[in-house]
């Protein structure tokens, strides 16, 4: 079903600039304004586990730093980023903040680099004031590099990320009710493909993917994922031959970005700050455990999900802060979970397989 | 008459059980696993089919375990070795909550529940440390048979504290205990602390629970069960052979299948 994947990232950025004269920037984990980059004819290329070995890295970093960090700044050691036209650092851990200083003020990279503050939870009133302004200034300093910003294209992606959103939240909705035909490996590999691709390219293959493969789906074991990406990705696999289905997620780069139903707004930058506020609780937002229990805990009653199983990195600060209270929590509430951590890009051994599968044998 | 069969293909040793239709062991045997492992479970099937005195025919279903499990080809099912670790030794020892297995290459703890059931389990997988590969490198240092260190701890009057987790560091502390003179013994019993030590965290993370049973091939190792009993404060169930009770918990899997297939 190969209608359903776009080229590879490499091709499809020297495509973009070429035909469409796109400025593509690589931008890191994990929330930032795509809508405003999108407007100004920016292709936002996210930066998550580029398949690298990393070994100029380690020069600049501690050895406890998380492999997304590492393997992002392998690819830009590498010389792997020199069709790319800048930079974007959110503000998504300290990792990152440490990172976006080697790149900017240590490395000589010749490439402009561009930094987002966003606001963290306990969010109060001014909380959204701060947003509003973080996204103007970005907007303003992404002006002076590629020309004025267009309010009523602004407008227009604005429109079209809640599209995308839509129809990513109908996927995971027909997923979660078992009405989805699609594999695990094959549902993550068709979503994640909005980490690089234009909404103008993503929102087709999306679209088709859902009319697709609409339908009642084999039974087979619910479970859910939570940490930053499905990884190792041989995880989707073998859940795929253990016969378990993600019927939801709560993970940093799908569904904790996912936007919820809009609530109408003239004005573009404040549509941007209401999407932003109704997203889903995160690590990297600082969102109170409690919300991150019963956002879980509701997924797995609507999925019917008796287990969660945690995909960390290794080294992950924000994540791993949460995690013995949220398993405890949990297991409280009778969910049980299982900790898979690894290191980005490092396969399935063995031994993870068969904690994998005797985790499922135990829910079962 | 039906018999139903368990392989555990372990890094050390490949084991296999037979039962009857009436769930009973008819017997079982145990091989070293060697290189490959489809030989092995070949070798241990053989074996333990000339033990119970049947042919391959008379075995209705087989279920396989242990690391080596995908490579059983003649399996009907395959099942990690923690589910079937904890139905084996529940079926032994109908009391038991807690499993604690040493094998060759990692370690488990596992909350045992009703009917055999898992109910939680923690697993030592990144390193030799607290496995009976840790003992293996060991014994080879000290130049004496793994299976004599549980005699020759028990004797010691004392212990030498072993103060790294780590084999590899282990390994290196041990030779300047060598070199400083302290008597074996006293250095095995040190190092026998030291794999319960380590085990004892993955028991406290999953908690004790009624009966604790001991299985895997450091379970023979009186050494080491002693001061796993010392640390739990009550003594262990053991089965004369602790390294078969997955492959009996496999086989009773295979068995539990005919059952519910009518
Ligand atoms: S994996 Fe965790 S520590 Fe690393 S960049 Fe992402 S949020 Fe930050």
């Amino acid at each position: 079903m190969t209608q359903f994947y776009g080229p590879s990232r490499k091709r499809y950025i020297r495509q973009q600039k070429q035909t469409h004269g796109r400025h593509p920037f690589g931008v890191f984990p994990a929330h930032y304004p795509r809508e405003i980059l999108w407007a100004m004819n920016v292709l936002p290329v996210e930066i998550w586990d580029p398949p690298l070995e990393v070994s100029h890295a380690n020069a600049h970093l501690q050895p406890y730093i998380c492999s997304v960090v590492k393997l992002g700044l392998e690819l830009i050691l590498q010389g792997q980023c020199d069709d790319l036209d800048g930079f974007l650092f959110p503000h998504t851990c300290d990792s990152i903040q440490n990172l976006a200083s080697i790149v900017y003020d240590y490395l000589d990279i010749k490439k402009p680099c561009y930094f987002f503050y966003h606001p963290k939870a306990p969010y109060r009133s001014s909380s959204r004031q701060y947003y509003l302004e973080q996204l103007q200034t970005l907007a303003s300093r992404l002006e002076k590099q590629l020309g004025p910003l267009d309010l009523s294209e602004l407008k227009q992606r604005v429109q079209q990320g809640e599209r995308l959103a839509y129809v990513l939240r109908e996927l995971y909705t027909l997923r979660a009710r078992g009405e989805l035909c699609a594999s695990n490996t094959e549902f993550y590999r068709v979503i994640r493909q909005g980490e690089y691709l234009h909404p103008d390219d993503f929102l087709p293959i999306l679209e088709g993917f859902l009319a697709d493969r609409k339908g009642q789906a084999d039974r087979l074991c619910p479970i859910i994922l939570s940490g930053i990406l499905p990884n190792p990705q041989e995880i989707l696999h073998l859940l795929d031959n253990l016969e378990a289905r993600v019927a939801e997620d709560d993970l940093l780069n799908c569904s904790r970005r996912l936007l919820q139903p809009p609530v109408a707004r003239e004005d573009p930058f404040e549509a941007l700050a209401e999407n932003y506020f109704a997203m889903p609780p995160c690590t990297t937002k600082d969102s109170p455990l409690m919300e991150r229990v019963g956002f879980l805990l509701q997924k797995a009653a609507h999925t019917d999900a008796r287990g969660v199983i945690f995909c960390m990195v290794k080294f992950c600060e924000p994540e791993f802060f949460d995690l013995p209270q949220m398993v405890e929590e949990l297991k409280e509430k009778g969910l049980a979970s299982l900790v898979v951590d690894s290191e980005l890009n490092q396969g399935l051994s063995g031994q993870l397989a068969t904690r994998v599968e005797a985790f499922l044998e135990m829910i079962r | 008459m039906d018999y139903f069969a368990g392989i555990d293909v372990g890094a050390l040793s490949t084991d296999a059980v037979i039962l009857t239709a009436g769930s009973e062991v008819a017997a079982y045997s145990i091989v070293e696993t060697g290189a490959n492992s489809t030989d092995a479970a070949e070798e241990a099937l053989a074996g333990v089919l000339a033990e119970a005195e049947i042919v391959r025919s008379q075995i209705k279903r087989i279920v396989a375990t242990g690391y080596g499990r995908v490579s059983v080809p003649f399996a009907d099912k395959r099942v990690t070795e923690i589910s079937c670790h904890a139905l084996g030794a529940y079926h032994l020892f109908p009391d038991t909550g807690t499993v604690i297995d040493i094998g060759g290459q990692d370690s488990k703890v596992i909350q045992v529940g009703e009917g055999g059931k898992v109910l939680n389990f923690t697993m030592n997988d990144k390193c030799a440390a607290g496995t009976g590969r840790f003992l293996e490198v060991m014994a080879n240092k000290l130049q004496v048979a793994l299976d004599e260190m549980g005699e020759l701890s028990l004797r010691a009057g004392r212990e030498v504290p072993i103060s790294s987790v780590c084999t590899v560091f282990a390994e290196s502390e041990v030779v300047s205990l060598v070199a400083q003179n302290h008597p074996t013994e006293e250095i095995i019993r040190g190092l026998h602390r030291s794999i319960v030590n380590r085990v004892w965290n993955m028991v406290k993370a999953v908690g004790v629970n009624g009966g604790v049973a001991m299985t895997g091939g450091v379970a023979k190792n009186r050494g080491v069960v002693a001061l796993m009993e010392e640390k739990l404060g009550q003594s262990v169930h053991l089965h004369e052979e602790p390294q078969v009770v997955g492959a009996l918990g496999a086989a009773l899997l295979a068995w539990r299948a005919s059952q519910s297939a009518g």
